[in-house]
């Protein structure tokens, strides 16, 4: 090469861009692409509870919930993306209050009388830093508000890359939560009650190959301060009294998902796995099943099947003859032990800048179903249809 | 045959990669550490065609101009942020000649075989081509127009020649030189310590070879467009098109530089070649390394041609 | 006790199926990543239904749903 003893700017500068792209200097890290369409939705959906068919006191008409969902999530600045999402429910209806033991000790399940229409109010906002990368934190904030319930959370969640395949995500949240219940004097309820709640969560998500990933995680959930229901009542002896549960509640669960893409049908299978145990006894096996099927002309299909197992509490009867053996009472189905099966379909269609979409959802659970046999009836077990309609609009 | 086992041999890897014959010489006494560094190399210069070249529809490229079609932002890898950091200063330095952005005005002049492109449709792929329609903040990349192509065509060959070069060097190879389609990297002088020789052919005579060129170390590249200009009428026309006015440069038929590497060298026979006659020779000059230009009639000028 | 040994036996068989792959496969690429980066691969599709079921379901269920930041609670019976 021939002697050089100056360097001119341009080679200078060329010669410094270059020294980056050393050969050796080199490692060659991951990358993942996100998305940066901003997006508005609204979705309606419809909740309706079958009618109580077994042995009842009471309006056998149970819940009814109409929501409406608004979202708006965009990007800010060079990196950030907001997400805020307002959510408006009115619900009615009667709900299980208490049971009482007939002939045979034969469950009869009281049903408080029909409610007036009762409204939730529910606003939240996640901001995320760098979304759609594997090193992105999320900021979250919520607020729901009820006649008689208010709760207040925030939460933090990070992910970083450990290698080009795997990504650790890492979180908590903490929500306090405040109970008023109505008609409190009338029914001697509680009149002003607090609860907390805090989490934390790890999670491990893994690029298998092209076209599967998978993801596990464990999430801790620590509740302490009122954790009964202020209108559910137990029928101890001769007595009806208030459900009464511990004042702290320590639940641990294991998730698993996974996903896989089928280039060649247009599809991707979705699986879910969740297993969660408390402290109070109830255990609970989750099982969803997702299949993706895009279609020619911008639609998608999606059927999904859910099955839920639950493991009773331990202070959980549907009525209890003895009030000496413990301190601690519920007859709140949903600490019962019972399975249900769930099955949906859901459809989308894109058409320019909106997207249509819509589905339906069949819940039905029974003791019958649960991976346990149940050790007690749970006569107040539920079943629902649950439907909506939405709409997006999709922002260059 | 004795002798053979005992002082080096150069052994040498012909393949195919990146559209040119390409050519491995390495020398060294022990044949299976030959095949193992030329393995590697290869390898390493196939990974880097598969990630961009701009010809297949899985590459880091074709995704990047999917992601300007959907109008999203992709995140891209070190690798490629250092590409678009050296791309971005090769813009500067030519006065936006040297446009990575520019795919779909080349494509569009690729595409005539034996037509000149009507105004409408360069003013078409112009609007669609330019570095100023590029949102880049490492690492995060977004081409802002619908339908913009990117083409790292450009730099490349010449970092595969670098990288091809490095692979061999880690295999444990002290001697050789990697050869893409003309574009050369020494991985180190012959093990006699004399330098490689390289030869500049005339671009329409193989027969003539215009300088040769001793590598001890570095880098050789060269421009040119004598492999794909189009002759229209009488009239030639190179494929070496000017981002900012949509048309072919009126330029050298190569180009070829010397550096301390293959990229280098290749940025700047690259930029020499883009802004032209004059231009072109005047800033090369004015860089400082080692140079040679071959005008269309043959005529060859810079520091390394030999009168 | 059923479900919990039953929730072992999947575990330990989904982690010898990670540790196969995770020995056979090469590392998936960034350019590779293009499928993996559609809609339908996301962890949660539709964010909006994903918080609808999960109210859904905490409300009705014994078991809080999700992994993840949980909002607050709610009166719902």
């Amino acid at each position: 090469m021939a002697p050089r003893h100056t360097l001119s700017p341009s080679l200078a500068a060329l010669m410094s861009a270059a020294a980056v792209l050393a050969p050796d200097a080199h490692a060659h890290a991951q990358a993942v692409s996100g998305e940066s369409d901003s997006r508005v939705s609204y979705r309606y959906n419809e909740y309706g509870e079958d009618a109580f068919a077994g042995a009842a006191i009471g309006s056998p008409d149970r819940y009814r919930v109409y929501s409406q969902q608004f979202q708006l999530d965009t990007h800010i600045g060079g990196r950030g993306a907001l997400d805020v999402t307002a959510t408006h429910e009115v619900m009615s209806g009667s709900s299980p209050w208490y049971v009482l033991p007939g002939a045979d000790n034969r469950p009869i399940q009281v049903l408080s009388g029909a409610t007036i229409r009762e409204h939730r109010n529910e606003v939240r906002a996640a901001y995320t830093l760098d979304p759609g990368t594997s090193a992105s934190t999320t900021f979250n904030a919520s607020y729901s508000q009820e006649r008689d319930y208010h709760a207040t959370a925030l939460g933090v969640e990070h992910s970083f890359p450990l290698n080009s395949a795997l990504t650790l995500g890492v979180g908590g949240s903490f929500s306090h939560d405040l109970i008023a219940p109505t008609d409190a004097v009338l029914y001697d309820r509680v009149r002003h009650e607090e609860k907390d709640t805090v989490s934390a969560f790890g999670s491990l998500a893994w690029v298998i190959d092209k076209s599967s990933v998978v993801q596990t995680g464990v999430q801790f959930n620590v509740e302490n301060g009122y954790l009964s229901d202020p209108y559910k009542l137990v029928s101890v002896g001769d007595a009806i009294l208030a459900d009464a549960r511990p004042g702290s509640r320590t639940e641990a669960a294991w998730l698993l998902r996974y996903r896989r893409a089928f280039t060649s049908a247009d599809a991707a299978l979705h699986l879910d796995y969740r297993y969660a145990q408390d402290s109070w006894g109830v255990a609970a096996n989750t099982l969803d099943v997702g299949w993706y099927q895009s279609l020619p002309g911008g639609w998608q299909l999606i059927p999904a099947a859910r099955y839920y197992s639950q493991r009773q509490a331990r202070f959980y009867a549907p009525f209890f003859v003895d009030s000496s053996a413990q301190r601690f009472f519920s007859s709140d189905y949903r600490l019962g032990t019972f399975g249900a099966f769930s099955a949906s379909m859901n459809l989308r269609k894109r058409i320019a800048h909106w997207e249509l979409s819509a589905g339906i959802e069949r819940y039905h659970a029974a003791t019958d179903y649960a991976l346990d046999g149940a050790d007690s009836a749970v006569p107040g077990v539920l079943s629902y249809t649950r439907a909506f309609v939405g709409l997006d609009y999709l922002f260059e | 045959m004795s002798q053979n086992h005992l002082t080096p041999h150069v052994h040498r890897f012909g393949f195919s990669a990146m559209g040119c014959p390409c050519e491995l010489q390495l020398e060294v006494i022990d044949p299976e550490l030959a095949r193992i560094a030329a393995a590697a190399a290869q390898a390493e210069v196939e990974r880097l065609d598969r990630k961009y070249s701009h010809y297949r529809d899985d590459s880091l490229v074709a995704r990047i101009d999917a992601s300007a079609d959907a109008g999203t932002t992709i995140e891209v890898d070190d690798e490629t942020a250092d590409l678009l950091d050296f791309s971005t200063t090769l813009h500067a330095q030519s006065g936006g000649r040297f446009d990575i952005t520019a795919g779909a005005l080349t494509k569009l002049w690729d595409l005539q075989s034996a037509r000149v492109p009507g105004e409408a449709e360069i003013a078409s792929a112009l609007a669609r081509c330019g570095w100023h329609h590029v949102l880049w903040r490492r690492p995060y990349l977004k081409l802002d127009v619908p339908g913009m192509r990117l083409d790292l065509g450009g730099v490349v060959k010449e970092f595969a020649a670098d990288r091809a070069a490095q692979c061999c060097r880690d295999a444990g190879i002290a001697h050789g030189v990697v050869d893409l389609g003309g574009d050369l990297a020494v991985i180190g002088a012959h093990a006699d310590a004399t330098p490689w020789l390289a030869g500049i052919k005339a671009p329409r005579d193989m027969s003539h070879t215009f300088a040769k060129i001793e590598l001890h170390s570095g880098g050789l590249a060269t421009s040119g467009d004598y492999e794909r200009a189009v002759i229209v009428d009488g009239r030639r026309y190179s494929h070496i098109i000017d981002p900012l006015s949509g048309h072919p440069v009126e330029s050298f038929a190569s180009v070829s530089v010397l550096a301390e590497s293959c990229l280098v060298a290749g940025a700047a026979s690259t930029l020499g070649m883009l802004l032209g006659l004059g231009a072109g020779y005047v800033w090369l000059q004015g860089l400082g390394l080692p140079f040679l230009c071959i005008d269309a009639d043959g005529e060859a000028s810079g520091t390394l041609a030999q009168h | 006790m059923r479900n919990r040994v039953s929730v072992y036996a999947i575990g330990s068989l989904l982690l010898g199926v990670l540790l196969l792959n995770g020995c056979a496969t090469t590392p998936v690429q960034p350019w590779e990543r293009g499928r993996l980066a559609r809609w339908d691969m996301r962890w949660d599709s539709d964010p909006l239904q994903a918080a609808m079921d999960s109210h859904t379901h905490f409300s009705k269920e014994g078991s809080d749903g999700h992994i993840g930041a949980a909002g607050g609670g709610c009166g719902c019976n």
